[in-house]
């Protein structure tokens, strides 16, 4: 029990930290790299509060899909140059400063506003085996990825290939 | 039957792709004629109820379904996607080019067959996105800046579409623990005042108005049309646009989202805005892709007033409309391909006096913006007539009326156009132009012959195929 | 002979236009020759079919949309007439319009024009006369656009206006269509109540303004300049007078329940009225023989509305013999008119004169037809005229002063016209004309033997072809003697108007000149100061107001003329340029339009529940 909760909380930190370190980071292509891990750590809790078939989806599309798109978006940017670099460097935590302030804004107004979210939805069913749910429910999607990877990559040839 | 319009394609792709390079370059366009033309043909064999024969069945079983709505779907990616090949044969120069181009229809077509033929909203998620990504590509193919901004700005306001078709579907994932048409529909049945559930159907609509580009989530469609190259904005403005948009909210509002009053408003009024703004801003435009691609906006309002409405008809006259669209605005492309291949610009005011030069695009042009207009006998007057007769027999008079005096505005600007290019003096430095090449001239008469034979066929295929097509409303 | 001979009053022609249009522009005669023969063998058919009650209907779109025909004496009529008269025109363009450019489109133009004018008329569902109605459209802007260069302008405005008044047209279709539950025509019967005016209003715009009335007019004298001569007797002058005549008809006595002294009887007649007042005014100072003859082409149409505004027997009938009377003379003038233009090159009025010796054929034709149109017994545009009054007096004094003051001022300037075009003066420029060409005088002739013959005899169509259109309830008490009093009035009116001219002519003198008094306003002071200091001084007051009438008409026909041709620019340029301005091309605009857009929808969905 106590090495889940230990668990829990070290992957709700790694979780958050790479988020910020996508945001925060002066290279785009870092960026992409932290969201990918975002979306890996996210998957993983997915799989440990027993909602696989979300930690498919989540893995298809940010692992996925969204990671093609943004390199072949990021490849038609130029590179910074690394004087500009160190200068994003700088100015990145006075760029967000207000995010943890508007974060504990939000939270408090959250708990002392009276919202009830508490409409009774079923239970969803769960599914266990990750290649049953990847192979023989999802394997349309499958198609669909492995296409959209193709069409990355032939983007990438049509149009930096010099 | 079904599963080999999705992985012929991918099939043909990977071939293509092997070694032989320079042999695989020359095949690529013959393999896409093949392809579309074969995709024709299998929507008629479907037609016919050969649905039995899937030689693949046993090795994929991917869930397809096809009914009466899919088929002409088909029939329009299958007639588009020819054009798009026998138009890009024609202008993207250098072998290596067209073979990239043509991988990316070929992507594109996959995604489109899926998104016509899938039953699951996650499914629908991924084809959109297959073919939103060839999409961006093809608009960036030219690598200039124009194509470069233009390919932005529809990666931009695509991305939100994204944010907020995912955001819905988890929530319908959280209620239902799936995410097929059925179970998603069952579900907004049954937890029809939940705000959640409200939430999740709102945002997924705008996602979809802004992939179809339906006023105010229009604002990337007029410049990704006009800085893609000729070719893709024929695939874009005829049916990219159309199926991940406009053929996933009919699907949507009709076996997902329950008939709801407040829904049909809404899209009522985008349709009506949208069929108005369209109009409006095209008047204005000098430029040529660019007065087309508003003049998309506005036809796209007339299928959303439609669908809007509800009624069997309704939906009827916006599938119709949205079939002869996908002719009409293809052929429109086509023509502006032709005179921006021949002519070097797309800028109305340079321009003049090419109906003596070209003749058949001149001819084609007029058969097109004619029938977009909404002028007897052609396709575009019987699809606008039954949209207006459902209005009107719903009692939304005001709607019907505003439908009607918005093609006195589309017979408007689409004259302007014709006049401007077409017709009057020949401006200066055009004293050389020739008619297209037969890709273009070719592509052009094909669709022309469609809009023609649709529209004089009508009286007798209202019976025996429109009507049918209301048979997957249950 | 079976039902479906009917449809072949529109297919001959449509084909044999489908055809013409494909043959090559240089094989000339052969084209001239199918056109010919397919319009004879239209005429032949229709004549045959005269007697004949033919309803026939094929399905055609669902909705109670059915492609329903029906023959009847009224349609037949029209069908006949209009046959003819196409007949006639091919007959003399062969000579008019040889070696002109884009002949093949204007037969082709003629032959689908006919095709769509028999597919209205024969039309028994309004949606389907619609369809027919539609096309005669683009074969209007077809015809005007191959005029001469710069006619394309022209083309423009007659399809904007006509465009927007079949607008009208078909807004009140799908009105009376909804009211009476179906689109049959001889089904139809409704009352011209709240909604039921409203469908009769819009119905009528489609009608009048096919027919040439104001407001609807002001592309007619441009396309009187600007189109080929054959067109303008053709459409404006003949086939288009029938075709909205018989829509007004039929609206009037089948399918709404006019009766006498409703609102709209009033309006109909006001509208008459006007019509008459204000293009006669328009016609009296124009130096041009095709531009006057358009004015004229759109004053007489008041006459008829007017008749048939009254909703009494009389005037029906009145209105519509005046109908076949105008579409004969007025066609016969502008033949005369393509003669002159074709023999001395010009339809100047300043260029001409003295010409009546030299085509004498020419010469008495014009004075048939303008006696027939100044209303001169015996000939037909008299009797139609007198209906008229008989029945304008009837209702109100004020629509018959209208109607005769319309007949003083169009005798006079008939008189001018023949004065300024036949007689006085030859000038250098016109000693060598010759007489037209045989093709263009049968014609003609033809027509101007009509006009005397309907005049003489006028009970033979009267008796034929009017009256059976009322039915014989219409016509229990109908007294058709000759009124002595009104005859009287119309000869004496006559004469001042031929008084007049003389006057006129002599202080001006020139026949040319016999209006300029009313023109220019300087010189009509010249004259009127002289005037003054003799005895003259009423007759000054009465002009000084007849040219203030004039000139008022004149800018009444300039604002509607601005309204087509800016206004309705204007304000779509104008939102336009709003909707343009607010297209910035920044992407982040873009986005915030979605998000508020998201916002809308979420927010209204929230609030239905």
């Amino acid at each position: 029990m106590t090495i889940n909760i230990i668990l829990n909380i070290i992957l709700g930190v790694t979780l958050v930290l790479a988020a910020a370190w996508t945001v925060m980071t002066a290279r785009l292509l870092r960026s992409v790299i932290g969201l990918a891990i975002t979306s890996v750590i996210l998957t993983i809790i997915m799989f440990r509060l027993n909602s696989p078939l979300a930690a498919v989806f989540e893995l298809s599309v940010c692992a996925g899909l969204i990671s093609a798109i943004f390199i072949s978006c990021i490849s038609l940017t130029q590179r910074l140059t690394d004087e500009q670099a160190a200068e994003k460097q700088k100015e990145r935590f006075s760029k967000f400063w207000l995010l943890p302030v508007i974060l504990v804004l939000a939270g408090v107004a959250l708990y002392q506003l009276p919202i009830t979210l508490d409409f009774h939805l079923p239970a969803a069913p769960t599914e266990t085996d990750v290649r049953n749910i990847i192979w023989n429910l999802r394997h349309l999607d499958l198609v669909g990825q492995i296409v959209i990877l193709l069409a990355g990559a032939f983007g990438v040839v049509a149009l930096f290939k010099d | 039957m079904l599963s080999p319009l999705l992985l012929l394609p991918l099939l043909a792709i990977l071939i293509l792709n092997l070694p032989f390079r320079s042999l695989m370059q020359k095949l690529a366009v013959w393999v896409g004629v093949g392809l579309s033309l074969w995709q024709i043909v299998a929507v008629v064999l479907l037609a016919m109820g050969h649905k039995s024969a899937d030689p693949w069945g046993k090795f994929f079983t991917l869930g397809l379904s096809c009914d009466n709505l899919t088929l002409v779907l088909l029939t329009s990616i299958g007639i588009v996607v020819l054009t798009t090949i026998l138009v890009g044969w024609q202008t993207i120069g250098g072998d290596k080019q067209r073979f990239g181009f043509m991988n990316l229809v070929f992507v594109a077509m996959i995604g489109m067959n899926g998104t016509v033929m899938l039953t699951d909203l996650f499914s629908l998620y991924i084809f959109i996105e297959v073919t939103a990504v060839a999409s961006f590509i093809l608009i960036a193919f030219q690598r200039d800046t124009n194509a470069l901004e233009g390919a932005f700005k529809y990666i931009i306001l695509s991305a939100t579409a994204t944010v907020m078709m995912l955001l819905s579907i988890s929530i319908i994932l959280l209620v239902v623990g799936d995410t097929s048409f059925a179970a998603a529909g069952s579900a907004v049945r049954q937890f029809q005042g939940n705000p959640l559930v409200i939430l999740a159907v709102g945002i997924f609509m705008c996602g979809l108005l802004i992939k179809g580009g339906v006023v105010p989530f229009h604002g990337w469609l007029p410049a990704a049309y006009s800085a893609a190259p000729a070719a893709a904005s024929v695939l874009l403005a005829g049916i990219a646009t159309k199926t991940s948009g406009i053929y996933a909210l009919i699907r949507l509002t009709t076996s997902v989202f329950a008939n709801n009053e407040s829904l049909n408003n809404i899209l009522l009024l985008a349709g009506a805005i949208s069929i108005l703004v369209g109009a409006f801003a095209a008047i204005g435009q000098s430029d040529f892709k660019k007065m087309l691609a508003y003049s998309s906006i506005s036809q796209v309002g007339y299928i959303i007033l439609a669908l809007g409405c509800g009624t069997n008809l309704a939906i009827i006259g916006a599938i119709f409309h949205l079939f002869n669209h996908s002719i009409f605005k293809s052929l429109l492309f086509v023509n502006s391909a032709a005179v921006e291949t021949q002519s070097g610009t797309t800028d109305m005011n340079k321009l003049g006096g090419l109906g003596t030069k070209m003749p058949v695009t001149n001819a084609t042009s007029m058969i097109a913006f004619l029938s977009t207009a909404g002028v007897p006998p052609l396709a575009g007057f019987w699809s606008k007539l039954i949209i207006v007769v459902a209005l009107w027999q719903n009692g939304l008079h005001a709607y019907a009326t505003i439908a009607v005096l918005a093609s006195v505005l589309t017979l408007a600007y689409l004259l302007l156009m014709q006049r401007k290019v077409f017709f009057g003096k020949l401006a200066d430095g055009l004293a050389n132009v020739k008619e297209a090449g037969w890709g273009i001239t070719s592509a052009a008469t094909i669709l022309a012959a469609i809009t023609v034979s649709v529209g004089i066929l009508f009286p007798w295929m209202f019976n025996s195929v429109l009507i049918p097509i209301s048979s997957f409303l249950k | 002979m079976t039902d479906s001979f009917i449809l072949l009053p529109i297919a001959i022609p449509f084909i044999a236009g489908i055809v013409v249009l494909l043959i090559n522009q240089r094989i000339q005669s052969v084209k001239e020759a199918i056109t010919l023969l397919a319009t004879g063998a239209t005429l032949v058919l229709t004549i045959t079919f005269c007697k004949e009650n033919i309803n026939l209907t094929i399905p055609w779109t669902g909705f109670g949309i059915d492609f329903a025909l029906r023959l009847y004496h009224f349609s037949a009529f029209i069908l006949v007439a209009a046959s003819a008269f196409s007949f006639l025109f091919v007959l003399y363009s062969c000579s008019f319009m040889r070696n002109k450019p884009y002949l093949n489109q204007f037969y082709s133009y003629l032959l689908i024009t006919l095709a769509m004018t028999n597919g209205a008329v024969l039309a028994d569902n309004l949606v389907l006369m619609l369809f027919f109605w539609e096309g005669l459209l683009l074969t209007l802007f077809g015809m005007i656009a191959i005029g001469r260069p710069g006619a394309f302008k022209t083309a423009i405005k007659a399809f904007i206006i006509v465009g927007i008044s079949d607008l009208c047209l078909m807004m009140g279709i799908g009105l009376a269509g909804h009211l009476a539950g179906t689109f049959t025509i001889s089904k139809i019967s409704l009352s011209v109540d709240s909604l039921g005016a409203l469908a009769f209003i819009l119905m009528m715009i489609g009608a009048i303004s096919k027919a040439g009335s104001v407001p609807f007019h002001t592309w007619i004298p441009d396309a009187a300049v600007d189109a080929p001569l054959p067109f303008m007797a053709f459409l404006p002058a003949s086939l288009e007078k029938l075709l909205g005549i018989y829509l007004l008809a039929r609206i009037s006595l089948d399918m709404f329940k006019l009766t006498a002294g409703s609102w709209i009887s009033i309006l109909l007649m006001t509208i008459g009225a006007i019509t008459i007042l204000l293009a006669v005014m328009m016609a009296l100072v124009q130096k041009d023989y095709k531009r006057l003859l358009s004015y004229h082409a759109v004053s007489q149409v008041g006459y008829m509305i007017l008749g048939i505004g009254t909703c009494l027997p009389v005037g029906i009938i009145g209105g519509l013999f005046h109908m076949i009377n105008h579409a004969l003379y007025k066609s016969c003038l502008f033949l005369t008119g393509g003669a002159v233009e074709k023999q001395t090159g010009t339809t100047d009025l300043a260029k001409l004169g003295g010409i009546a010796m030299k085509m004498p054929v020419t010469f008495v034709c014009f004075v048939i037809a303008a006696a027939s149109i100044s209303g001169v017994p015996p000939f037909n545009g008299f009797f139609s005229k007198e209906l008229v009054y008989d029945a304008a007096l009837e209702r109100g004094m004020v629509f018959y002063l209208a109607a005769i003051l319309g007949t003083f001022l169009t005798a006079a300037s008939f008189l001018k016209l023949g004065h300024a075009a036949f007689l006085g003066k030859r000038s250098e420029h016109n000693e060598n004309v010759k007489e037209a060409s045989l093709p263009m005088l049968v014609p003609m002739v033809v027509i101007a033997a009509v006009c005397v013959v309907f005049g003489v005899w006028n009970y033979l169509p009267l008796d034929n072809l009017i009256k059976p259109i009322l039915g014989a309830e219409h016509l229990e008490g109908l007294h058709m003697a000759p009124n002595t009093m009104l005859i009287t009035v119309t000869v004496i009116v006559l004469i001042g108007a031929l008084l007049h001219h003389l006057f006129a002519a002599k202080v001006n003198g020139s026949g040319y000149k016999a209006s300029d008094h009313i023109r220019h306003a300087p010189f009509l002071e010249g004259i009127y100061t002289k005037a003054e200091k003799r005895w003259f001084d009423p007759y000054d007051i009465v002009l000084k107001i007849i040219q203030g009438i004039s000139r008022f008409g004149w800018w009444i026909d300039r604002a509607i003329d601005w309204l087509y041709d800016d206004f309705a620019v204007r304000v779509t340029t104008g939102l336009s340029c709003v909707i343009k301005l607010a297209h910035t091309g920044s992407y982040s605009m873009y986005v915030v339009w979605s998000l508020i857009g998201v916002l809308f929808v979420v927010i209204m969905l929230m609030k239905s529940f």
